[in-house]
């Protein structure tokens, strides 16, 4: 196709990513991946690590990416692609190489080889498939688990109920390292969805995109509410949409109004436990990021906790002026 | 020896139940064990799991493969795969369903106890976890366990990860399917055919072990291969199209996370209901109720 891609209409009907996979019923990381392989299309190279996605997809003799597929270990995603991409060019192949992580092989895992990718700027794609835990293993916590939520290894006891700290702001570090391109995407922004992935496809260089993909048993939420699961956490600020490029961060899409976090968090059973004391901590946290992503565009107040807007500390405003 | 061999799907608790029961035979005063199936189990697809329990040590570690009892956790299984295989002929199977066991073909001739444990789980537990319904029924289709011992390993397993209401409300979800189970004898026409796999020897792999798109004796394998697994078995709500009322706005074709919507020249779509799971997204974000749900899992 030649034009670009920029709504649903204009997508591929052919599906590189197939029926048949064995991923949960309602999966959203499955809904991702079938649609940024849709848009890539038949000229793509396929990296997995250990994740639900290989697991799901690919289990010898067969697999259901209808492109050349290969994985190896957990942490080397970055070093892997960029290796994939090197042989490729040697032998005058010119393919898109995407490497498909999760956000435990991403955030935590995978963050070295991650990092010197970006930091050398392969010519590559790196998704991150974020679904804020290690699900595949049975539900432990990593880098990207929100505060409050209940993981195998963030339990709720009398004393300490849930995880503790609060998700890494893993685009500020991508960001860091200067990429041609980032964006962070939500399956439930179907439009804005396909035009990142399009734009990521057409870029040259090292290229990153955050996928925020709700894991129906890890969440402990309803099959049916994968999408509008992801749809409210941009309206309650716990996933922000704006995209990186050549070092300008602009964002993509607004909500007119923030919606209270409980919105969000009320669909999923990994928050159930959650009292007011914690929802206050963490309604603080997302106004504190709504400010920092929102802060110049944004009439006051927007948050129901601030009563007066808040002064901005100087080292945030250093923060704004990237992400 | 005694072995017991569970089949259910992935979030009915076919794992908990297996190792209930062996704990009961422990109480008992036998030695036990139990364990799941370990492979890629995820909700809703199905899995396994196994228990053996005998009067003396169990040296014994492979899976199950003849067993004495046979428990089907979904009855939707029996049409999708070979539950029975293996199965001793004075073997007993415990089925969860309406039917009553002469209704049921299970392709082999054994003693069979049916119990709707279903229907029991939702009014005790509110939730379709049907395993300690199910172990009601083991009491009592087989005796090796008593009921009292049934009741401390439920007690015991459940109390201490869940709490007191939890393990109450299943000890009370085991009497009442104790009470409701139904035993007879169920028919055996079935056949009884494996899956085919293609399981080569070290030395019938390719090099690198990398496959291009192709079939070995008639399997698919390589890239796209995965797409003869039709998932569609796993569905309990079937999603229903309103044609007229429908916007073409193709949302649900985007969300679906089996991409088993189709979307056709004109921007209508169809289902290919072998691959639908029945997550039931595309009836939750068409922005016209064009889609519904309806239970069951027919085409």
């Amino acid at each position: 196709m030649n034009e670009e891609m920029s709504t649903i209409k204009d997508m591929p009907t052919n599906d590189m990513f197939t029926s048949g996979h064995g991923a949960c019923a309602g999966c959203g990381m499955a809904i991702a991946v079938k649609n940024i392989m849709r848009i890539l299309g038949e000229n793509t190279t396929v990296y997995v690590p250990a994740s639900c996605l290989i697991v799901i997809s690919a289990m010898y003799p067969t697999s259901n990416f209808r492109t050349p597929y290969l994985y190896t270990a957990f942490e080397n995603t970055g070093a892997v692609i960029s290796g994939m991409k090197a042989a490729q060019r040697r032998r005058g192949i010119s393919s898109t190489v995407v490497g498909l992580a999760g956000d435990g092989g991403t955030f935590d895992i995978g963050l070295q080889a991650l990092s010197g990718a970006a930091e050398r700027n392969e010519d590559v794609l790196y998704v991150c498939l974020d679904n804020e835990g290690y699900m595949n293993t049975g539900i432990q916590r990593s880098g990207a688990t929100p505060f409050g939520a209940w993981t195998t290894t963030s339990p709720v006891g009398k004393v300490v109920a849930g995880k503790r700290e609060f998700k890494k702001d893993l685009m500020a570090i991508v960001a860091a390292h200067d990429p041609v391109y980032a964006a962070s995407l939500s399956i439930a922004h179907f439009n804005d969805f396909v035009k990142k992935v399009e734009k990521a496809k057409n870029k040259k260089g090292f290229r990153f995109l955050h996928v925020m993909t709700p894991c129906v048993p890890g969440w402990r939420s309803d099959t049916s509410m994968t999408v509008e699961i992801s749809r409210l956490a941009v309206e309650t600020g716990m996933w922000t949409l704006y995209e990186l490029e050549d070092g300008e961060a602009r964002t993509t899409y607004r909500p007119r109004t923030m919606l209270p976090v409980t919105d969000y968090l009320k669909l999923q059973g990994r928050f159930r436990h959650m009292g007011n004391d914690d929802i206050a901590k963490l309604q603080e946290w997302l106004c504190r990021k709504w400010y920092l992503h929102y802060g110049s565009e944004v009439e006051q107040p927007v948050c129901a906790v601030f009563e007066k807007p808040r002064p901005m500390r100087q080292s945030e405003e250093d923060h704004l002026h990237f992400v | 020896m005694f072995e017991v061999r569970f089949h259910g799907r992935g979030g009915q608790g076919a794992v908990m139940a297996a190792q209930t029961l062996a704990e009961a035979a422990v109480i008992e005063g036998y030695h036990a064990h139990a364990f799941p199936f370990f492979g890629a189990e995820r909700r809703g697809a199905p899995v396994m799991a196994f228990a053996r329990i005998d009067d003396k040590k169990i040296s014994i570690k492979s899976q199950v493969y003849e067993p004495d009892l046979l428990i089907v956790l979904d009855e939707s299984l029996l049409d999708i795969e070979p539950v029975a295989r293996g199965m001793k002929k004075d073997g007993k199977a415990v089925i969860n369903t309406r039917k009553l066991p002469m209704e049921l073909d299970l392709g082999i001739e054994v003693d069979c106890a049916t119990v709707n444990a279903t229907s029991i789980a939702l009014e005790f537990l509110k939730a379709p976890i049907v395993n300690t319904a199910i172990l009601g029924a083991v009491a009592k289709a087989t005796g090796i366990v008593s009921m009292d011992s049934m009741n401390k390993a439920i007690r015991n397993r459940f109390g201490e990860k869940f709490g007191e209401a939890a393990a109450n409300a299943n000890i009370g979800a085991a009497a009442a399917a104790y009470e409701q189970t139904v035993i007879g004898r169920c028919k055996g026409k079935r056949p009884l055919k494996a899956k085919r796999e293609w399981l080569p020897d070290w030395d019938q792999l390719p090099m690198g072990t990398a496959l291009s798109e192709g079939s070995i004796d008639a399997v698919m394998v390589g890239p796209g291969g995965a797409r003869q697994n039709l998932t569609g078995t796993w569905r309990v709500q079937t999603p229903r199209y309103d044609k007229e009322k429908c916007v073409r706005c193709l949302r649900c074709w985007f969300s679906c996370p089996e991409g088993c919507i189709k979307r056709d020249e004109d921007d209508h779509v169809h289902w290919d209901l072998n691959y639908c799971k029945g997550c039931g997204i595309c009836a939750q974000v068409c922005p016209v109720k064009a889609i519904d749900m309806i239970k069951g899992g027919q085409k």
